[in-house]
């Protein structure tokens, strides 16, 4: 009898022994980290300490900074039985619970509002979703991602799914230029929402004409629990929202990092978050499972008028309009099953063009007719926009190239580096056909008869392409700030140089003609006056053939000092693979007194 | 104030009872808002960082319509009709034939996997007394939708 009490004690002392020692080494378990958001290297600022100051967060005063304290007070409200802290924290308590073998303590049955909530929410499935960048929005141009909560069964759709959104909340009062400097270094707090899922859709894809991609993620049922219990943690949790690292995408990565903490998900240094490469590291890492492409209702159009015939378009077109339309000769004499595409094109024509604010009684009147018509005519089926490439399959955003060519009688090397993301002759697969978007590229160059010496540098140059046709009229644009050289006099002198312009584009099948007018202000060392002035115009066409890209560009210049520049060129750049390219360029470019021919070819190499 | 909201937008509003019962009568076809961001620097600003302009709520906007903008957790049917833009869709939905928000409603109805095909096909049928007149409020549709289900002896168990 004693020998059991001896026993006994040994284990009850053991157990302790045990639970001691499993304690000590908790605050350095990677899950614990990642339900404190503590920094373990991946971003600038504040490594080593969590990236929430929100006192709300931590249990202890010292909590964002001191894992170890913030354990213990966590071991030490968590502990008891209806604790209330546990209501606010299920999935700590989850963990510990876990680590330290809490059993038979009555878990979270007491947290009514909790156990309501979870029941609530849709846990069946996860998807990562990633709004594309939408045509002619510059703040879009990088995407976003947002995570998807589903209900499960296929056969119910994604309607009804729940999206958790990481944003910053801007305030409404502040000047425009404030908005702008806080929303690109940071100081708008950033929180996580729960909205519908079918909100989001509404904002990107039918009022935004943004594409969306759903990669599904193959977590199991476990780490989904995480997932859920930690966002009831994040409820009003203030984070800093920057623009760079700290982003909508980063935040998500975390989320799903806590998942599965052994993953190498956080384990490579980020300098920015581009939303696309969000998506990558969790292809590369193992988390998708499968993708589904959600065209816009721009596409949707777009879709439906390359069915058409002209007679067809213009049928459209007028039923937009006016109803009456459908009664006339023209339109009577279409076959049934056509009938309905062009009722549905108008439709679609009209619900692109009021797709934002108040709808008048006549748009309403109209829309119903529509709608009416086409439930009157045989439905055909398969008219979806088809699937372009999926984003995470595109070439990598940051990219190193090497260059040799001559320019007039002198030979020179080029180096250059980009950090972001791409030009318009770059391989188009995964990205948006027509539209440039680079952001510090830089080129240094070693002529045979100069120093090595700064070519160029775009701080950012964005160029976007919106092919107009009968139905869609947007205009083009580009803006360009940065360094260049050109010819002033007898010499390339470097500008710093901000430049931009509007104008048209149409898309011919494979091909892009456009044409810009343009304005540009520059100050270099040539020049009397501190910033010059300069209009002109710009004009050129694109060719993507499968194989490669190519490009025509001419572009001249009129300064208000009487000063002229002139480039022309034509490009070829063919991609071996997605992570290589050659490119090869001739470009006559001159100025009152001088021009010169360059020849160049590059090999470029995409990564990352 | 800023927490309560806050705590709902994340939660939805699965506690307690709406405010406002959906989709009232100032919810219709006829004045259908589709809510953008308004003012360029703003929405600029919110593009980039992803958030909204005025206050932390996001996701709980209200709607100047009348239409339901709470981000409910859970759906019913009228609840689900109410949410601002989706009359839009399911009407399109109807029109067609199918569709994510015919699907969307029916599985809100609590219709049965098995009954959906008949359900859509019911509501393509009736599109025109379903969405009876250009000013036609979400509750009517309903109402609507419900008198169809009633004469169609599969779905008259689900009315």
């Amino acid at each position: 009898m004693k020998g059991i009490f001896t026993l006994l004690a040994l284990l009850v002392a053991g157990s302790a022994v045990a639970a001691q020692a499993s304690e000590s080494g908790l605050a350095d378990h990677p899950r614990w980290k990642a339900l404190l958001h503590i920094n373990q290297g991946t971003t600038w600022r504040y490594q080593g300490r969590s990236y929430v100051d929100d006192p709300d967060f931590f249990l202890h005063e010292d909590g964002a900074t001191e894992p170890q304290a913030e354990l213990e007070a966590n071991i030490e409200q968590l502990r008891p039985p209806e604790s209330e802290a546990r209501c606010r924290f299920p999935a700590r308590y989850r963990f510990l619970s876990q680590q330290l073998d809490w059993t038979d303590d009555g878990g979270l049955s007491h947290c009514a509002d909790y156990v309501e909530w979870r029941k609530a929410m849709p846990q069946a499935r996860v998807a990562l979703i990633f709004p594309a960048s939408y045509l002619n929005s510059p703040s879009s141009m990088f995407g976003h991602t947002l995570l998807r909560l589903d209900r499960g069964n296929d056969e119910d759709g994604v309607w009804l799914s729940r999206a958790i959104n990481f944003g910053a909340t801007v305030g409404g009062e502040e000047n425009s230029i404030l908005y702008i400097y806080k929303g690109l270094v940071g100081g708008y707090p950033g929180y996580f929402s729960n909205v519908p899922y079918m909100n989001k859709i509404r904002d990107y894809a039918h009022l935004e004409n943004r594409d969306m991609w759903e990669y599904q993620l193959n977590l199991n049922e476990s780490e989904r629990e995480w997932l859920v219990a930690h966002l009831w943690e994040l409820q009003d949790i203030r984070f800093d929202y920057l623009f760079l690292d700290e982003n909508c995408s980063f935040r998500l990565l975390e989320l799903i990092a806590l998942t599965r903490p052994e993953s190498d998900l956080m384990d490579s240094f980020r300098i920015a978050e581009i939303p696309v490469n969000t998506v990558r590291a969790l292809d590369e890492s193992g988390f998708i499972e499968s993708s589904k492409y959600r065209p816009s209702k721009a596409k949707e159009l777009d879709a439906l008028i390359q069915r058409l015939s002209e007679v067809e378009k213009d049928l459209a077109l007028g039923l937009s309009q006016e109803e009456r339309v459908s009664e006339t000769e023209a339109f009577q004499a279409l076959a049934p099953k056509r009938r309905h595409l062009v009722a549905r094109t108008a439709y679609a024509y009209l619900r692109l063009n009021n797709r934002e604010g108040e709808r008048t009684q006549d748009v309403a009147a109209r829309s119903l007719a529509l709608l009416r018509l086409v439930n009157r005519t045989p439905s055909v089926k398969e008219i979806e926009p088809e699937r372009p490439v999926s984003p995470k399959k595109g070439h990598g955003t940051k990219m190193i190239a090497a260059t040799g060519g001559t320019m007039g009688e002198s030979g020179f090397g080029e180096f250059q580096a980009r950090l972001s993301y791409h030009d318009w002759l770059d391989a188009p697969a995964g990205f948006l056909k027509g539209a440039t978007i680079e952001a510090f590229n830089l080129q240094v160059r070693k002529a045979e008869s100069d120093d090595l010496a700064l070519e160029r540098l775009d701080v950012v140059n964005v160029r976007s392409l919106a092919p107009r046709n009968q139905f869609r009229k947007p205009v083009s644009w580009f803006v360009n700030v940065g360094l260049d050289r050109r010819f002033i006099g007898n010499k390339r002198h470097l500008t710093r140089q901000v430049q931009g312009g509007g104008g048209l584009s149409w898309a011919l099948g494979p091909v892009m003609p456009y044409a810009y007018a343009t304005g540009r202000a520059e100050n270099n060392s040539a020049h009397d006056p501190f910033v010059s002035t300069a209009a002109g115009a710009k004009t050129g066409i694109l060719w993507y053939a499968g194989a490669f890209q190519a490009g025509l560009d001419a572009e001249g210049l009129y300064y208000q000092n009487d000063d002229v520049s002139f480039t022309a060129s034509a490009t070829l750049n063919l991609p071996l693979g997605s992570d290589h390219a050659i490119r090869a360029s001739i470009e006559r470019e001159g100025g009152r007194e001088r021009a010169e021919t360059e020849f160049s070819l590059s090999w470029r190499y995409y990564f990352d | 104030m800023k927490k309560t909201l806050l705590a709902l937008a994340l939660v939805g509003t699965s506690f307690g009872a709406q405010a406002n019962a959906p989709g009232g009568p100032g919810c219709g076809w006829g004045n259908m808002v589709f809510e953008g961001q308004s003012g360029m620097p703003v929405h600029l600003v919110a593009t980039i960082v992803n958030g909204t302009s005025g206050n932390k709520t996001f996701g709980m906007t209200s709607g100047t319509n009348g239409c339901d903008t709470s981000g409910a957790l859970a759906y019913h049917g009228e609840n689900m009709l109410a949410q601002q833009g989706v009359m839009e869709e399911v009407a399109q939905d109807m029109a067609v034939g199918d569709g994510e928000a015919l699907t969307a409603l029916s599985v809100s109805m609590g219709i049965a996997p098995e009954d959906r095909g008949r359900f859509k096909q019911t509501m393509h049928e009736n599109f025109s007394s379903i969405f009876s007149q250009e000013d036609v409020t979400a509750d009517e549709v309903m109402s609507n939708i419900r008198s169809v289900m009633k004469s169609d002896e599969t779905l008259a168990t689900y009315s």
